[in-house]
């Protein structure tokens, strides 16, 4: 059996894992939030979305985080009138993508504060271990 | 007790490390230990938790270093060196604080009077 503190340290780094994964999404979104499609009329970059699901984690005997999918959007894309791009179509309308950056940021900003939520765990695990320990020293 | 001190050698057996037999800080046979005392005891022997503890010891470190150079290599996240390191860290504290009280109480026995 493996030790509890041991294991919560093991779900918390799963989490840790999750949310970057999370925050990496976000930063494609954002990095792509003015990319347009590479023909004329052609549908530009669609937003991305990022789920996860429990999974058992047999090795820390307890219930895990892991990706469940990384979908697309299907929101509308924006159309802005821009007939020099080179993706406008024949009526000078171009496509953008379906990325709100402001939705983005509070996803980036929840990202960051699980994130956070799981380092603390790990510190209080830790802790927990260290006065442990510290039981043999006095 | 002398023959949980004695089986700290395996310390020395986890790690590899070859004792000349004159080294033995104390030979089972010179000490007339009570013969039940050291048989009856069921469950792991405490040589044996300390080579376990010892060999742990040894992967952990290994571990984090090794972790630590693919991540300066940019193979490993910073989040996996990190959690690499720390468990090494944890693994040295523990071993610290057992070979802390095991060292009192060797120099407990050595200032008993006789």
């Amino acid at each position: 059996m493996i030790d509890p503190l041991a294991a919560s340290t093991r779900l918390a780094s799963a989490g840790m894992e999750a949310q970057s994964l999370r925050l990496r999404i976000a930063a494609e979104n954002v990095a792509n939030a003015q990319s347009v499609g590479d023909a004329p009329g052609a549908d530009p970059y669609s937003r991305k979305t990022v789920s996860f699901r429990a999974a058992m984690d047999r090795a820390a005997g307890g219930t895990s985080v892991r990706l469940q999918k990384i979908g697309t959007d299907d929101a509308p894309f924006r159309i802005e009138r821009d007939p020099g791009n080179p993706a406008a179509d024949a009526d000078g309308n171009v496509k953008l993508p379906n990325v709100n950056v402001l939705m983005e940021m509070a996803d980036i900003r929840e990202a960051n504060r699980s994130f956070e939520a799981n380092v603390q765990v790990i510190k209080q695990a830790r802790a927990m271990v260290a006065s442990v320990i510290d039981l043999l020293r006095s | 007790m002398i023959e949980a001190l004695t089986s700290l050698a395996a310390f020395d057996r986890a790690a590899g490390i070859t004792r000349t037999e004159s080294a033995a800080p104390l030979a089972r046979t010179s000490f007339p230990v009570m013969p039940a005392a050291s048989t009856a005891a069921a469950g792991p022997d405490f040589g044996d938790v300390m080579a376990q503890l010892a060999s742990g010891l040894r992967t952990s470190l290994r571990t984090g270093e090794a972790t630590a150079i693919s991540g300066i290599q940019g193979k490993a996240t910073t989040q996996q060196v990190v959690e690499a390191v720390m468990d090494a860290e944890q693994s040295l504290q523990t071993a610290i604080a057992v070979r802390d009280k095991v060292v009192a109480a060797y120099l407990e026995l050595s200032r008993m009077p006789i």
